[in-house]
């Protein structure tokens, strides 16, 4: 997930286009005068009233800070629900919902020859209703509505991450067509046995908080506050050091090296005295507490439909349910709620037949129907061509109906994943998006802040301003000053807030921890949360647009105190004294 | 007489005081020649350095013109103006107008540092901190060199102005009551070096001030009330 923004299908003309950028800056800004950056560092870290500059950096570090590491959590949650959706889905899904698709497995195959495709496998879908016998005596059978799955194990292997979700079997090395089988020893235990199934957790589970041992990296929330002691002690030498050189007199000058010293022994103290060390903890999280065992049975039951869409019905016009005992041989969880919870997986041709999809002969006058599936998901080469290779599927249904027009007119719903659970994906993303906006507004109110302190700077160094331009400093050249002023501090604040963004997503767990013990404050209930962390996706295109927004907005804010300076007149800026 | 270095002819300059125009010189107009030593001698309030401002380029006449060696300096470019201030004219005011944050060796490198762009001042640094060092010595600072203005005496403030004003050997400089904020023997001293400057280095100096003893180092000396010459250039 982290190297998603790799595949940004602009980053290389990004790049290109920054590096460009930022050499013509740098060539502008060689091009400049020189006084102009000496004057400007000076204004910027020469003495104790250069602190307020300084601390006007903060809003920016702390908007910068918050943007990054707010955006890079929820963009977690947004990463790891696509992740978790994609992941039980497939890249593409081709729906001819409850009324079926004949001949899905030519048309599965006529898929798999297209340009970009991987693989295709035909799905069946209906609704049923499971009844669980626990097996702890003392609690009532439960009765629950499922989506019941018919998949070709072998096939649906190679969909999304349907295997590493799967409990039990996952990383062993069964064979993809043995997943539903039941293994030897749950049969030896029992004198009958039934097809196996692959439960949600959340099917035949109960929610539970449990405590969860955990590893986290004991020491780390230390050597991150250190971290941030020294950037402190470093700040605090250079101001004093400034200060010092401005009074002789005072010699405050010989506090420099000691808070630089304090600041090397900081340094020191964090890699000698303060290891990170893996510490096993128990934290409490929600899981779901499965009421059977793998080798447990199950009773699913569904109503058959039709081709028609009529239900099959018995004697009396009593709909047919058709129910089946099955073994639970693994249960699955992929983080994603809907699938957890309500997905029942069983063999192809058993679903086929609960479904009402199976090949019915001829009888009564009706005449034969062919086998029909529910879906057909497709795994494709790239999940970057997801649009394109869904118009190139419609255009291969097309050439499908056109060949075999004993298919009759059908109406299929071809769409990505994405396309398919936008609604859960809209939802997260306008979440993430409208909290990044109303963080976003903090930089308004920062550049307000530089714009002021821009202006009053401009205001206070007018004889300055004077002299410049007495000595032949031009217009643009002092208020260009300013602008250096301004973007100086929003480098400052972006630096501050990027470093101390990345170093709190680098030491998220144990800080989260830290807090947790210390303060007491759960910071991320596992019980309210698939996650058994805290997520995040750290996007640098992300991070390059904050910083350079704060950059520009920064420049453009302090365009106040520029244009005061540039358009001062400078016997006007000499004539008080 | 040699050659004229600058040229003053019918220079007016009005200020607007809310809805009134204030005017402040009324055609001026006067002459200074190549190594000239020239005082303008008025009252407090008679123009005299408002007249500095505008041949100093500084400011815009309202009405006539300022010739610097041959050019019509409003004709010309602001641009021009202000390289010129930076290569061929030096000031030196009677607040010293030293920038606080920068030390004395760094003032005296400012009009250096104004006409050098960054790419070029690690080469350039040295040769024109040897002269700005050159120059401090000359004026007798070279033990104030990194010291800060507010740690200088009102003396060696000037002198320091002085040797921003000096170190990119203008050939004009101009002086506003160069001795006005300092004590007699302080004044003294300096005025010995703005004429030191003029008789041995032969730069032309024009120098406004309203002390009749100072006016006295000039050469020439004319006197400016409400805004008018009383004698022609």
């Amino acid at each position: 997930m982290q190297s998603e923004w790799l595949a940004w299908p602009w980053l290389i003309p990004a790049i290109v286009g920054g590096g460009l950028v930022a050499l013509a800056l740098l060539a502008v800004v060689l091009r400049t005068p020189v006084y102009k950056h000496i004057i400007c560092l000076k204004y910027l870290f020469c003495g104790w009233k250069a602190v307020v500059p300084l601390i006007s950096a903060l809003p920016a570090a702390l908007g910068v800070f918050l943007l990054i590491l707010v955006f890079a959590i929820m963009d977690g949650f947004v990463a790891e629900t696509r992740e978790m959706t994609r992941g039980t889905l497939a890249d593409i899904i081709i729906d001819a919902h409850m009324e079926g698709l004949p001949y899905y497995d030519d048309f599965a195959r006529r898929i798999e020859n297209l340009e970009g495709v991987q693989a295709a496998t035909p799905i069946i879908q209906t609704f049923g209703v499971i009844r669980v016998k626990p097996q702890f005596a003392a609690i009532k059978p439960i009765v629950r509505h499922c989506v019941l799955l018919g998949i070709r194990p072998s096939e649906k292997a190679e969909m999304g991450r349907f295997r590493e979700y799967l409990q039990r079997q996952r990383g062993i090395g069964y064979p993809p067509a043995d997943l539903l089988n039941v293994p030897d020893y749950m049969r030896s235990a029992r004198g009958t046995v039934y097809t196996g199934c692959i439960a949600g957790v959340g099917v035949i589970g109960t929610p539970l908080p449990r405590p969860v041992s955990e590893v986290v990296q004991a020491g780390a929330e230390w050597r991150v506050l250190l971290w941030f002691m020294t950037g402190l002690a470093v700040v605090i030498g250079l101001f004093v050091w400034q200060a010092g050189r401005r009074h002789r007199g005072r010699r405050l000058w010989r506090l420099a090296p000691l808070a630089w010293a304090g600041a090397v022994l900081a340094l020191a103290l964090e890699a000698l005295l303060i290891p990170v060390v893996p510490v096993r903890t128990q934290r409490m999280q929600v899981i779901d507490f499965p009421l059977i065992n793998y080798g447990g049975d199950l009773v699913i039951s569904t109503i058959p439909v039709r081709e028609s869409g009529a239900l099959e019905v018995e004697a009396g016009g009593i709909p047919k349910v058709s129910s089946r005992v099955l073994t639970l041989v693994d249960t699955f969880k992929s983080g994603y709620w809907e699938a957890d919870s309500l997905h029942l997986y069983v063999d192809f041709a058993m679903a086929q037949q609960m479904a009402g999809m199976e090949a019915q002969p001829a009888s009564d006058g009706r005449p034969a129907v062919g086998a029909r599936a529910s879906q057909i998901q497709v795994k494709i080469k790239n999940p970057a061509w997801g649009a394109a290779m869904v118009g190139l599927i419609q255009e291969a249904w097309q050439a499908f109906t056109r060949d075999r027009p004993e298919v009759g007119p059908l109406h299929l719903t071809i769409n990505t994943w994405e396309t398919q659970q936008r609604m859960i994906l809209t939802v997260v993303e306008v979440e993430r998006n409208i909290t990044a906006l109303m963080l976003g507004m903090m930089f308004l109110g920062f550049g307000i802040l530089i714009a002021l302190i821009s202006y009053v700077m401009a205001y206070i160094k007018s004889r300055d301003v004077g002299i410049l331009k007495a000595v032949g400093a031009h217009d643009a050249g002092v208020g260009s000053l300013f602008l250096g002023y301004g973007f100086i501090i929003g480098l400052i604040g972006t630096a501050i807030g990027l470093v101390a963004a990345l170093l709190m997503l680098h030491y998220l767990d144990p800080i989260e921890l830290w807090v947790n013990s210390t303060l007491g404050i759960e910071v991320f209930p596992r019980e309210m949360y698939y996650f058994d962390h805290i997520p995040r996706h750290l996007s640098v295109p992300w991070c390059v647009g904050v910083s350079m927004a704060v950059l520009v907005l920064s420049t453009l804010a302090s365009m106040a105190g520029g244009l005061l300076a540039a358009l001062k007149q400078p016997v006007e800026a000499l004539r008080y004294e | 007489m040699s050659e004229t270095i600058l040229q003053a002819q019918g220079l007016t300059k009005d200020y607007l005081m809310g809805a009134q125009t204030l005017r402040v010189l009324h055609h001026v107009t006067l002459s200074v020649a190549r190594g000239e030593f020239l005082c303008v001698l008025g009252p407090s309030g008679s123009g005299k350095s408002t007249l500095l401002h505008l041949l100093g380029l500084l400011d815009r006449p309202t009405e006539g013109s300022v010739i610097f060696e041959g050019q019509d300096a409003f004709a010309k470019p602001k641009r021009w103006r202000d390289r010129m201030r930076n290569e061929a004219i030096g000031f030196v005011f009677q607040f010293y107008y030293l920038m606080p944050d920068l030390s004395v060796l760094e003032n005296t490198l400012l009009p250096a540092m104004i006409r050098t762009p960054a790419m070029a001042w690690p080469l350039a640094r040295r040769k024109h901190r040897e002269r700005a060092l050159q120059v401090l010595l000359d004026l007798g600072l070279s033990d104030r060199v990194h010291h800060l203005p507010q740690e200088l005496s009102g003396g060696e403030r000037q002198r320091a102005a002085l040797a921003r004003a000096l170190v990119h050997a203008p050939r004009l400089l101009f002086a506003d009551e160069p001795t006005g904020n300092l004590d007699t023997a302080t004044g003294a001293e300096i005025m010995r070096v703005l004429a030191r400057l003029n008789q041995r280095g032969g730069l032309t100096v024009v120098m406004v001030t309203h002390d009749e003893r100072v006016a006295g180092q000039a050469d020439r000396i004319l006197r400016l009330r409400d805004g008018r010459l009383l004698h022609g250039a």
